[in-house]
């Protein structure tokens, strides 16, 4: 079997845990417990009959990207860029986080999530993708569990 | 009896008297010059110095050169005191940055340096080191067979080689797998990454996390390290040999160039393992 490092980071507060918890172990929860440091956990998801293990990376949230300890990035084979679709504050560095981002990672395979998506209507997310110019590759709810195994399975068939 | 007379006994004991005082008068003369000079160097503070100083340096000198073995025990005593006293000033001004994983670490770490201090006092009268060394003095018993056949106390359950960067493991030796080895290598690259960031220590590693009598070893290499898991007690000296053990098995037994292995769990490497730590500690 296959190890891949994939990082989950992002702005404060925008729902990485619980993208985390969700996809871990299924749960989700209302309380906010910020995220000290990183926390690391498996899971081993089956794509196209051949099995991934996705060691995953849950990194503190950080207002830009270059505030968060490089040395968590390194080796690291997905990126899950985490915003909250609710609170523009989280996407106003995407460009240049992103650009760190792969200034860091060159050869990872990037993946741009909005989150908290039961918040908003349809038509309120199309307006908020817009206005980041259609950069966003999934839009996922870790409340309600909706896209986050697909979120994953995208990423891990970019990975193989 | 007359006055005046004296017999043969009596004239030479006058006698006696009389050459002693004489010689009390030559002696108190000299003692009386000397108690002067003295009086002079004594109350001159340019003479007093100029006597005193070559003392004071010797003085000083014996001590400096004798001051480990002689103080050590006063000094060290104090030093822990010290640190004991002021460990919670210290973590009352680094726990609200760094969180709880650090306090315990600097616990810990803490700990250690205890550790060490009891344990330099304590090794240099330890009967069990001295019958060791006597022995691989007589039967010519290698310093690390030593070693493995003293670590009775502490037992090596795990062993992990892990890739640096992305915690990714690459192998391992394990006397009974019940965790998942996986989790563990990426927790354990993430809690090294979290505390050499959170010290700002460039080119300085992470070397231990002990959990209650648990410990973990970590041994740094250029695209990997080594990571030992214990249960027992281990001293530093064992810690220190330990060490070495482990260098001996990554010169010999793990050539690895970067990129070597892409996230494939290397069976040859766990089973390199397997059979170093085998053997090794059976013996
Ligand atoms: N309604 C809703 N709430 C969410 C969703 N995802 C997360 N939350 C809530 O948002 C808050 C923050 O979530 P976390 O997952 O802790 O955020 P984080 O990105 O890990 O935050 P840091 O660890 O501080 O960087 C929590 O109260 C969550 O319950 C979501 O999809 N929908
Ligand atoms: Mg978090």
């Amino acid at each position: 079997m296959i190890s891949k490092k994939v990082i989950l980071t992002g702005s404060f507060g925008v729902g990485k845990t619980s993208l985390f918890n969700q996809f871990i172990y299924s749960r989700f929860s209302d309380k906010y417990l910020t995220t000290i440091g990183v926390k690391v956990n498996k899971k081993v998801i089956s794509i196209e009959g051949k099995e991934l293990s996705i060691l995953l990376w849950d990194i503190a949230g950080e207002v830009s990207q270059d505030k968060v300890p490089v040395s968590y990035f390194l080796g690291a084979s997905g990126i899950i860029y985490v915003f909250d679709l609710t609170r523009p504050t989280t996407f106003k560095n995407i460009e240049t986080d992103l650009d760190y981002l792969k200034g860091l990672l060159p050869n990872s395979s990037v993946k741009i999530v909005g989150n908290k998506k039961d918040l908003l209507s349809e038509e309120e997310i199309e307006e908020v993708l817009k206005t980041i110019g259609n950069k966003c590759h999934i839009t996922t709810s870790a409340k309600t569990g909706e896209n986050v195994n697909e979120l994953f399975l995208e990423l891990g068939k970019e990975l193989l | 009896m007359q006055q005046g007379y004296m017999n043969d006994i009596e004239k030479q004991t006058f006698q006696d008297e009389i050459l002693l005082s004489k010689l009390r008068e030559i002696l108190l003369k000299e003692d009386r010059a000397a108690l002067h000079t003295v009086q002079e160097v004594l109350d001159d503070p340019e003479k007093l110095s100029n006597r005193i100083s070559p003392i004071i340096e010797h003085r000083l000198d014996i001590l400096k050169q004798n001051f480990p073995e002689e103080y050590e025990r006063i000094v060290t005593g104090i030093i822990e005191k010290k640190i004991k006293d002021s460990q919670d000033d210290l973590l009352d001004v680094i726990y609200p940055v760094l969180g709880k994983m650090i306090r315990k670490y600097v616990n810990q770490q803490f700990q250690v340096l205890k550790d060490n201090i009891d344990g330099r006092i304590a090794n240099t009268f330890s009967s069990k080191s001295i019958i060791g060394r006597l022995r691989a003095l007589v039967f010519g018993v290698r310093d690390s067979e030593l070693l493995l056949s003293n670590l009775d106390s502490a037992v090596i359950e795990e062993v992990y080689v892990i890739e640096r960067d992305s915690g990714i493991l690459m192998g391992s030796y394990s006397r009974n797998s019940t965790i998942d080895k996986e989790v563990i290598a990426g927790m354990l690259t993430a809690i090294k990454s979290f505390v050499e960031d959170a010290f700002q220590r460039e080119r300085e590693d992470l070397e231990l996390i002990q959990y209650g009598t648990y410990k973990i070893l970590i041994q740094n290499f250029h695209t990997y390290y080594i990571a030992i898991a214990l249960g027992g007690t281990l001293s530093s000296s064992e810690k220190a040999k330990l060490s070495t053990l482990i260098l001996d098995f990554a010169e010999k037994e793990l050539k690895l160039g970067k990129k070597h292995h892409e996230g494939y769990l290397d069976y040859e490497i766990s089973e390199k393992l397997q059979t170093y730590f085998t053997a090794k500690l059976s013996t």
